[in-house]
């Protein structure tokens, strides 16, 4: 009677406590976001932090804060948020054996979210342009060079599901140049070319052109020629103007919303010979799908042999609606439209995580699964009774609870743009107009913006144009 | 109850521990000059310590009283210029400034002269009295004291890590240079070596 009553109590216990609140989340700021803007999704986030984010996604609450902030041009108050979710980040280096344990008895939900390696990198990406807009070079140097502190822990915790960031080692060699340190910004760019051969990335043609033209300038035509550089015939035409002009505006576009997370259920049977099978609609492709999870039979002890039913939940991609993909860039209503390249796209990076983390999730989902499901089956055995009634309610009791427990861990930046496009206009020093225009995949027109921008003699002003819509 | 049945209500238990557990907050006043180190990042006691150990440095080295003997007794006048920080952490040099600035005035052997921004918030004040203040209680513009020297400085850094193990190196440098002869008369150092060491795993 006893273990009757724990087993209620502590089943009742966990479908109460662990709703999922990432299933919500998206349509809960999407709303806002859409009709009011960055502003009303700030306010949004702020009054439902419990509700939406909770004690174990501290990161995210910072993080989603910092980049509707840095959207909102409130840079000051995006680099603080950032600079919360770096501590919270920091301090989550220390797992605890009690949450881990929690989290296969009920899901990955109950354990603090520990922030995706490009959601780390973004961080540093979104701040550096923060202290940029600020006109703040000292604080982009420090966000460089912790970023470079950052880039390397990475690698150390995970260095085969980490790659260097060519974006970001190109944000921080524009913060080099704009210091006037010539040899570490070209040290930089080396970086960056190497980093987006490494990522599997093309590298722009416009970043190639101020790579190489720096590193000849500086004389390392050795390392020219140790990269591999994929587009052929660049001209140098635009470093070279950028020189002559004296000064540059660069235009950091964030175009579209990046892919968030949606659950896929899977159901099957866990067969004898150790084999788990299960099968289920992939949210993302719309196509059911099969996996097969290779499980052993004692990591099940003396149950390792039976045939049982089980219903999993994993992590897929979710494409969000968006509709900017693209701009025209007009200085002065002078010259002809610049077209950004991608530099980033976070879309990938989110795809490569979940492939770098499927096989690690599908384990701990399985082995977290069957061992609930088993402990189910042992519990209905051993709360049977001659009251067939009470049997059955008690059978569909236990079966609700085990169900309501399986919950994907969809955790992840909800505002990430899509795509970040960059393009450098080479600029004399004085005030000028700058003419955004975001563009859909058509090319036709989703929304303008129009920016003063001072270029000081030797300098660089940076623009940023938030369209995530 | 079979070994799996047993083993789940434990985790099960440990998870609601987990779960329901709630951290307190407490608030204990501590002297303003004692020594903390929490997070291992530059702090108050650093920048406190290192203004006053680099200015005590600064102002016992023989310039000082070559100086003294060039004005004839009187003290030399300092301000404050930039302090850049190079480091890879937000340091707020404000208040580095301020230890410094200070550590010169406790000194008693300079004299000091506000900085340029303070020197433009004044000028503002003076130029309001000019139209506003009685005649009586007005201060003259042109009255200003010339600062014979600037203090200017870079903090730096350096970050060895490895795991759960990280080494942070603090190196902070000024200079104090002679206004009229950009002449420098003083440079002074002082480093600072932090290891900081996390264990990955917790209850």
């Amino acid at each position: 009677m006893k273990i009757r009553f724990s087993l209620l109590v502590l089943c009742s216990f966990f479908v109460l406590a662990c709703s999922n609140k990432s299933m919500v989340r998206y349509e809960e700021l999407s709303k806002p976001l859409q009709k009011e803007g960055f502003s009303g999704a700030i306010h949004k986030v702020q009054e439902k932090k419990d509700d939406l984010y909770g004690d174990n996604t501290k990161f995210l609450y910072h993080f989603d804060l910092a980049t509707l902030y840095h959207y909102n041009g409130d840079f000051k108050k995006s680099a603080d948020e950032f600079e919360k979710a770096k501590q919270v980040y920091e301090d989550l280096y220390t797992k605890s054996v009690t949450n881990e344990a929690a989290s296969v008895v009920t899901n990955d939900n109950v354990r603090p979210y520990r922030a995706r390696p490009f959601e780390v990198l973004a961080i540093y990406e979104m701040n550096i342009v923060n202290y940029l807009a600020m006109k703040d070079i000292d604080g982009a140097l420090v966000e460089s060079r912790a970023a470079d502190i950052a880039l390397q822990a990475l690698y150390q915790k995970d260095n085969k599901k980490t790659n260097d960031a060519g974006y970001l080692r190109y944000l921080i060699a524009l913060v080099y140049e704009m210091e006037g340190e010539r040899d570490n910004a070209a040290i930089a760019y080396y970086k960056t070319a190497k980093a987006y051969d490494e990522e599997g990335t093309k590298l722009p043609a416009e970043a190639q052109a101020f790579i190489v033209n720096t590193l000849e300038k500086e004389g390392r035509s050795d390392d020219v020629k140790n990269l591999k550089l994929p587009n052929s015939n660049v001209s140098m035409a635009l470093p070279n103007a950028a020189e002559a002009a004296q000064g540059e505006i660069v235009m950091i576009g964030y175009a579209g919303h990046s892919a968030i997370l949606g659950e896929w259920m899977l159901s099957g049977t866990y067969v004898r010979g150790g084999i788990l099978n299960v099968m289920g609609k992939n949210p993302q492709t719309g196509r059911v799908q099969s996996l097969t999870i290779p499980f052993p039979a004692t990591a099940l002890g003396s149950h390792g042999g039976t045939t049982v039913s089980v219903t999993i939940a994993v992590p897929e991609r979710k494409d969000v609606p968006y509709r900017v993909d693209n701009f025209e860039i007009l200085v002065d209503e002078k010259r002809h439209a610049v077209r950004p390249e991608v530099y980033l796209d976070n879309t990938e990076h989110l795809k490569k995580n979940l492939e770098d983390e499927r096989a690690t999730t599908l384990g701990r989902t399985a082995v977290r699964v069957l061992t609930r499901t088993i402990a189910a089956q042992q519990a209905k055995k051993a709360m049977e009774t001659n009251n067939i009634f009470l049997n059955l309610l008690t059978s569909i009791g236990t079966d609700v609870a085990a169900g309501q427990l399986e919950q994907a861990d969809l955790r992840v930046a909800l505002f990430l743009p899509h795509v970040v496009r960059v393009a450098r206009v080479p600029a004399q020093p004085g005030a000028h107009t700058v003419k955004v225009l975001a563009t859909d995949r058509n090319g036709s027109a989703v929304k303008s913006y129009t920016y003063t921008v001072n270029v000081k003699a030797g300098g660089k002003a940076v623009v940023v144009v938030p369209a995530i819509q | 109850m079979s070994k799996i049945l047993r083993l789940f209500v434990l985790m099960a238990a440990m998870a609601a521990l987990v779960a329901c557990s709630s951290g307190g907050k407490k608030v204990t006043r501590i002297e303003s000059d004692s020594v903390t180190d929490l997070s291992g990042k530059w702090n108050d006691t650093d920048s406190r310590l290192v203004a006053e150990e680099m200015i005590q440095d600064c102002i016992a080295r023989p310039w000082y009283n070559k100086l003294l003997n060039t004005k004839n007794g009187e003290l030399p006048t300092v301000v404050i210029g930039s302090v850049r920080n190079k480091s890879h952490e937000h340091i707020n040099v404000e208040t580095f400034i301020k230890d410094m600035e200070r550590a010169l005035i406790n000194s008693g052997k300079v004299d000091f002269v506000a900085n340029a921004e303070e020197r433009g918030e004044l000028r503002a004040e003076l130029a309001s009295q000019s139209g506003n203040a009685t005649e009586e209680t007005r201060k003259e513009a042109g009255q200003e004291i010339g600062a014979d020297l600037m203090l200017t400085g870079s903090l730096n850094s350096i970050v060895d890590q490895e795991g759960g193990e990280q080494v942070v190196f603090y190196q902070i440098d000024l200079q104090l240079v002679d206004i009229q002869t950009h002449k420098t008369v003083w440079i002074g150092d002082k480093k600072i070596k932090k290891y900081m060491s996390r264990s990955s795993v917790k209850m």
